[in-house]
């Protein structure tokens, strides 16, 4: 479907120009997402707590954001915590942010028997709210859209490593790492199930792709040996399960600093990877590398405005996560996204324009209009 | 390998049951655990830590030294606040880090250290919700506030405490150090904190000289 939307340009769907990046494939122009899922509340005016309580109003805030700043997709709750939870973790929920574990459900071998490893996400815990948001965000897209859902939906899962070291602590997760391999692996073999379960039945309620992350296997916490040996295996055996079980575009997002091993990153095989706060050409050119050797299959890179640049990520994260998203100017967005955009789709793999990280609470609603604009003037295909 | 440099090897080693046998032994052999604090355990930790900064060194390592240290501290802490005249003598000290952030290795040994050099610690963890680390300055009208974080997200909220501290009327009455893998000078010089440390062993000296700087 394509639609004259600017008088000068003819412009596809959002769901048919990110799918189509998300496939390697050039619709019309780059597409943008940054997860909003703070740009969705702040333009409602509502806290996490209010739309965590009031899944409704969620959706109307992912909708409404999505239709005023016209990037290209919406999300569900995207966080942590209804697997965890449904697992047995006690949660506790901020005000105004995600839900965080309030203390850890294991502490010793013996605690892994009190664990809910099996879960039912139509039925245990909250898990059956994040399926309600996909199905209602559903319903109203395919609505607004006359009969045809014109903006994808995009959920989020936890790597095995991820939800292992929520269930444990952090701290304990990396003395687990140090101390006693096999019993970080049999934790990750634990762990995986649940979100791939939830990830399956949010596929069957209506998402269309998933991204999923992992922040306790950069560069800042552990070896590139632990990483090869530990938990970059359960990376790869999650995003097959994934692959599998839905056939969904899956991204990963390398949350950190991970210099030293992108080239094991891309080779978990995951279809996109959304960047962390790294060098944009150094991932870019190990991309097309791994990809010539057969070990990756790298289609798109999403990110990463507000990365770092090469003169400040030689190994250390001295770079604030999506810094220009938050505190710089328009034009520093703009700046930034065409070097990104210049430089991924120089290297022919499709550019989804994002930032470094999460959507970053606080940041003005000039500076994400920055972004969506400059992915209209820089990121047109011919 | 003098017993001094075996413990500093065995910190950095992260070997916890050598270290505290050498601890016991150094001891027994005469050294003073002053000495050993410094010439084995900090420097162990020290060593570590460069690693950790040129990329040789990672969490998991980073927390086996720190253990290591820890539970070589049980056998010193008691000898070290004999020689700095009992726990509280050098001041009171309020230490967390911030809200999000689940980091406290740092927050540890910077409690530890200071501690030694006779300060009197409360250390609430990782993770603080800025109202508390509010609430427990005007508890305990501490001379020294330490906030840490280890991640580049979390750094932006260490100006949200000092503006809480200024907005509760406390702001003047304490120091505010602030430290972390990612908190620099000119960080801290830009949030209006008063000191920033390297490391824990540097953060001892920097928290006297600011206890001193405070009238009472």
């Amino acid at each position: 479907m394509i639609y004259d939307m600017y008088g000068n340009t003819k412009e596809v769907t959002p769901y048919e120009r990110m799918m189509a990046a998300l496939n390697g494939e050039k619709a019309d122009r780059v597409p943008v997402n940054f997860y909003p899922r703070w740009a969705a509340l702040e333009y409602a005016g509502v806290t996490f707590k209010e739309a965590w309580d009031n899944p409704d109003l969620y959706v109307k805030a992912q909708i409404q954001a999505q239709e005023r700043f016209q990037y290209d997709c919406v999300i569900d709750y995207d966080m942590m915590g209804p697997v965890e939870e449904a697992m047995g973790a006690k949660l506790k929920y901020p005000e105004n942010d995600v839900p965080q574990i309030a203390e850890p459900l294991i502490k010793t071998k013996e605690d892994m028997k009190n664990v809910k490893w099996k879960l039912d996400p139509r039925k245990d815990g909250n898990m059956p709210k994040v399926l309600y948001v996909v199905r209602r965000l559903k319903e109203e897209l395919i609505r607004r859209g006359r009969g045809t859902q014109h903006v994808p939906i995009i959920t989020w899962g936890s790597c095995p490593s991820r939800t292992a070291a929520c269930l444990t602590g952090f701290k304990e997760w990396f003395l687990i790492v140090a101390r006693d391999p096999d019993w970080a692996v049999e934790l990750m073999e634990n762990a995986l199930d649940g979100w791939l379960q939830m990830i399956i039945a949010a596929w069957e309620a209506g998402v269309d792709a998933v991204w999923i992350n992992d922040p306790v296997s950069s560069r800042d916490c552990i070896s590139r040996d632990h990483y090869e040996k530990l938990t970059q295996p359960y990376q790869r055996k999650f995003i097959e399960a994934i692959r599998r079980e839905t056939g969904m575009k899956i991204t990963f997002h390398p949350c950190g600093n991970w210099h030293d091993r992108m080239d094991l990153v891309y080779q978990n095989q995951a279809d996109s990877y959304f960047l962390g706060p790294m060098d944009i050409e150094m991932c870019t050119r190990v991309a097309v590398e791994t990809n010539e050797k057969g070990l990756s299959r790298v289609k798109s890179l999403n990110g990463n405005v507000g990365a770092a640049t090469k003169s400040t990520t030689d190994g250390q994260t001295a770079v604030p996560y999506a810094t220009t998203m938050k505190r710089g100017k328009p034009e520093d967005i703009e700046k930034e996204a065409k070097a990104v955009i210049e430089t991924v789709e120089g290297a022919d793999l499709r550019c989804i324009l994002g930032t470094n990280c999460w959507d970053v609470k606080g940041s003005s609603f000039a500076n994400r209009d920055a972004m969506v604009y400059a992915a209209r003037k820089y990121g047109q295909y011919k | 390998m003098s017993i001094i440099e075996e413990i500093r090897k065995n910190v950095f080693d992260g070997d916890e049951n050598n270290t505290v046998e050498l601890v016991k032994k150094a001891l027994d052999a005469g050294k003073t655990a002053k000495e050993i604090l410094d010439e084995g355990l900090v420097a162990g930790l020290r060593d570590c830590g460069d690693g950790f900064e040129k990329g040789e060194k990672f969490i998991p390592e980073m927390l086996l030294s720190s253990e290591s240290m820890k539970v070589a501290m049980v056998v010193l802490k008691p000898l070290l606040l004999e020689g700095s005249g009992g726990s509280g003598g050098a001041g009171k000290a309020v230490l967390a880090t911030v809200e999000g952030d689940v980091h406290d290795i740092g927050l540890e040994l910077v409690g530890t250290m200071l501690e030694t050099a006779g300060f009197e610690v409360r250390n609430m963890g990782p993770d603080v919700p800025t109202e508390d680390i509010v609430a427990a300055v005007k508890e305990d009208k501490p001379h020294i506030v330490g906030l840490s974080a280890l991640l580049s997200n979390t750094m932006d909220v260490m100006p949200d405490v000092i503006d809480a501290l200024a907005d509760a009327g406390l702001r003047d009455s304490v120091k505010i150090m602030v430290g972390g893998a990612p908190v620099k000078q000119d960080f801290a010089d830009e949030i209006g904190a008063d000191g920033w440390a390297y490391d824990a062993a540097s953060a001892v000296p920097k928290a006297k000289e600011l206890r001193a700087q405070l009238s009472d």
